[in-house]
């Protein structure tokens, strides 16, 4: 048991030292600490469990003459039993400490981060940077367009789809609201996951360092076309992302402005629970 | 001692009219079952109409309207009609031949029971007259299913009207199985000799007695909410939609335990009748289903941690939600030390045991990760909250179902399944199973969201979803196997002995079938019963 807890400590300790070099996203690189702590744990309690289970299950067959009833005598013993009952227990109390420290983390966004308001509508979301500039990203126009081929339906060319601009390795605190239902606001890359529900901000924070294109999905159904509710974020280089936001660049698709975001300032009152 | 007795019939040549106005425990447990498995049937042709569409990405045989009302149906009937109803269906059955009753403790109300589920069952057949289709998931959340015209929720008040109807036969239920097991157990059998499905029917009877209420004045206030213009939940008014959430999950989280107890009960009977040895730690065994049940109230934020709740309660939650990981291995590592020293003889219900708990293992496994909000974060309402809950219900639960239809099928008919073919659906339905939710743990630890009509056409998630598709035809092939060898052994098998498995527990000192009225008289229990294992009688 010590061995085994000693074991899980230089497995932490050695997952959160390779945390520290670069990584693709954060706060997924918290992450990927718990996950792989996870992993071994899970593969070693169904060794445990399995290879004992299975050796039985060969060595105690039933044998006409020789082997025909078990073991009557054999029905408890308390120390196994006391055993595993407290095995598990520190493990699981490891597991959930070890998961709050994460968590703190993981929720709490860097000082530095960029202020990102999302406002989520079925289906689509209303992007809108710290200076106005709004961005839709909405892949269904009315509820009859299914005929698409899946790399026209998940193209940029879609109705009003367009690139949501991210700067590389700025950290990004995502504020969330619904303007309908209750959607969610999932960035692949970075392992966050956010509920948008009408009437409450939540936030969310993440930060892709490497440029290039990821996927936004909506994880909380929201009726028909909950399935095509995606954004694509397209990741570039600071003093890209600046240029773009000035208007420089010139943007691929259309701009928000036409869209029913207007009210989206007026909105109902948005109260903020945190 | 047990020479025919022709005064009554055996319960299969009942007339119609005896079926619709019976009272027999017997024969409302098999209307149970009978129902419960029809369902089970037509929610997996609706998973294979599903897993058909997820071939390729893109629209392709049915419209998303249609894959949503599929997706509701699949969800609202395997939990609350298959995993919730079958066991209603062994509970009726086998409690008063158990504890050697001769019928519940309040036959008429059971029937009654059973006739509101049947209602429910009307119900949800018909939502499938086009334009009464639900879409709003089984959890039916508002706003989106309190609102007309955002998001086609479909019929809301159906879907209201399948909980109260459920709820109500669930509560019905329950009153009788505890009042039955607390006040008509024979002399000599008490809390700590009696058998541990006892156990796990009635530990997840409490929660329904306790937890139903909760769902049913949250679907009600959804109810008022649609149709009536209050605005418990509408944030436009002042209402909040995340107490919705809070309200339904106190009910259904503890539900996974109703769903889920009954069948460490049924793993227990099945395992140590075929060890042919007493089950390894009974007291700790019966412990453990009891603080599932009592800790299993303490953990439905997990069900919430996105939604947007503080983030002290996550963390509170997230302790509660991985302590019930200790009972629960408790019981595996006790199953398993059952096998020490055992004579292990493998017949069907043997073999549909111990994959239950070699599968729920990889679902209990899975489940930790999910409990802990820092991992969740990434998986919440993906794939692998998906492949988590499959093992557990599509796995555990129903292979252990299937252990005791096998297990107790003599019992039940009067004859012998034939053998082969169960072990073969077992082999098929295993195989299966790990090749559908397996890739949807991993499929889910990659990103993708759950209950998607459509998925973006990467190259890696169409494999896996192709993959998936066979797994699932495959598993639809294994449970049609064992039904035919179920179907197959009530019509043509051999006529079975009163206890083929040896068994020392009371039902199988009864003939098979047992009469209408179960026992001639009270039977003796003797001094040390022990309903499990092998004994010489």
């Amino acid at each position: 048991m010590k061995w085994m807890l000693g074991f899980l400590l230089i497995v932490a300790v050695s997952f959160a030292g390779e945390a520290e070099s670069q990584v693709l996203a954060r706060p997924h690189d918290l992450w990927d600490i718990i996950y792989k702590i996870w992993l071994i744990i899970s593969v070693v309690i169904y060794a445990v469990v399995a290879i004992p289970s299975l050796y039985f299950m060969v060595k105690y067959r039933f044998k006409p003459g020789e082997r025909e009833i078990g073991d009557q005598e054999h029905e408890g013993h308390w120390g196994l039993e006391a055993l595993w009952t407290i095995v598990p227990l520190i493990i699981v109390l490891y597991l959930a400490t070890h998961g709050f420290a994460l968590f703190t983390q993981m929720r709490k966004p860097p000082e530095n981060a960029m202020e990102l308001k999302v406002t989520a509508f079925a289906w689509g979301w209303m992007f809108q940077y710290p200076n106005g500039k709004m961005v839709i990203a909405q892949a269904i126009k009315d509820t009859d367009d299914k005929k698409c081929k899946p790399e026209e339906c998940y193209g940029i060319d879609g109705v009003f789809q367009n690139y949501v601009y991210i700067p590389a390795g700025v950290p990004i605190k995502a504020v969330l609201t619904s303007q309908d239902v209750i959607h969610s606001f999932y960035v692949q890359p970075a392992g966050v996951t956010q509920d948008m529900v009408p009437g409450r901000t939540t936030y969310a924070w993440f930060q892709i360092n490497k440029p290039g294109e990821y996927w936004v999905f909506c994880r909380e159904y929201c009726g028909q076309w909950h399935s095509r509710m995606f954004a694509k974020l397209k990741v570039v280089p600071k003093e890209e992302f600046d240029k773009w936001l000035k208007g420089e660049v010139a943007d691929t698709g259309h701009e928000g402005a036409d869209f029913k975001t207007a009210n989206i300032e007026n909105n109902k009152a948005q109260e903020v629970v945190r | 001692m047990r020479e025919a007795i022709p005064a009554h019939k055996p319960w299969f040549s009942a007339s119609l009219w005896e079926w619709i106005f019976t009272t027999d425990h017997k024969k409302i447990g098999i209307m149970y079952g009978v129902t419960s498995t029809v369902f089970f049937i037509v929610a997996g042709l609706m998973a294979l109409g599903m897993r058909l569409e997820l071939f390729n990405p893109g629209a392709q045989y049915i419209k998303p309207e249609t894959y949503n009302w599929f997706l509701t149906v699949h969800g609202a009937v395997i939990l609350l009609w298959w995993a919730i109803g079958v066991w209603a269906s062994f509970a009726n059955f086998l409690i008063p031949l158990m504890i050697g009753a001769r019928d519940v403790a309040f036959p008429r109300l059971n029937a009654l029971g059973y006739w509101m589920f049947f209602a429910a069952s009307v119900i949800a057949l018909l939502t499938f007259i086009p334009g009464n289709h639900i879409m709003t998931m089984w959890t039916g959340y508002p706003p989106l299913a309190s609102t007309e015209g955002i998001g086609f929720a479909g019929t809301t008040a159906l879907f209201v009207f399948i909980w109260h109807l459920t709820g109500f036969a669930s509560i019905a239920g329950a009153v009788n199985f505890l009042t039955t097991v607390i006040s008509m157990r024979q002399p000599g059998i008490g809390f700590f000799n009696m058998n541990l499905f006892l156990h796990g029917i009635m530990a997840a009877n409490v929660i329904q007695l306790l937890g139903v209420p909760s769902v049913a004045g949250a679907v009600t206030m959804l109810f008022l909410d649609t149709y009536l213009g209050t605005n418990f939940f509408n944030p436009d008014k002042g209402g909040d939609p995340v107490l919705y959430q809070n309200l339904f999950w106190f009910y259904s989280h503890p539900a996974v335990y109703v769903m889920v107890l009954p069948a460490f009960g049924v793993i227990s009977e099945v395992v140590s009748a075929f060890a042919r040895k007493p089950i390894f730690g009974y007291k700790s065994m019966a412990v453990a289903i009891w603080a599932i049940a009592l800790v299993g109230f303490m953990v439905w934020t997990h069900h919430m941690f996105v939604s947007g709740i503080p983030d002290w309660v996550k963390i509170l939650m997230s302790y509660t939600t991985l302590l019930i990981a200790v009972p629960t291995g408790i019981k595996i590592f006790n199953w398993v030390a059952t096998l020490y020293k055992a004579a292990i003889q493998y017949r069907t219900p043997m073999l549909y045991a111990l994959g239950a708990i070699l599968m729920f293992l990889i679902g209990g496994l899975t489940g930790i990760p999910l409990g802990i909000p820092a991992f969740d974060i990434a998986v919440h309402d993906s794939y692998f909250v998906v492949g988590h809950f499959h093992y557990v219900l599509g796995m555990a639960v129903t292979l252990s179902a299937f252990a005791g239809f096998f297990y107790w099928w003599p019992k039940v008919t009067g004859k012998m399944y034939p053998e082969g073919l169960g072990k073969l659906s077992f082999w098929v339905i295993l195989v299966g199973s790990n090749l559908l939710y397996f890739i949807q743990l991993i499929i889910g630890i990659w990103g993708m969201p759950r209950r998607y009509y459509d998925y973006p056409p990467i190259d890696s998630w169409i494999t896996m979803h192709q993959l998936q598709t066979y797994g699932a035809f495959i598993l639809a092939f294994g449970v049609l196997l064992a039904i035919i060898a179920l179907i197959k052994g009530a019509i043509s098998g051999e006529k079975a002995p009163d206890n083929p498995w040896m068994s020392n527990s009371l039902e199988w000192r009864l003939p098979s079938p047992p009469p209408p009225h179960n026992f001639d008289e009270p039977p003796k229990v003797e001094e040390d019963y022990c309903p499990h294992g092998y004994c010489k009688f």
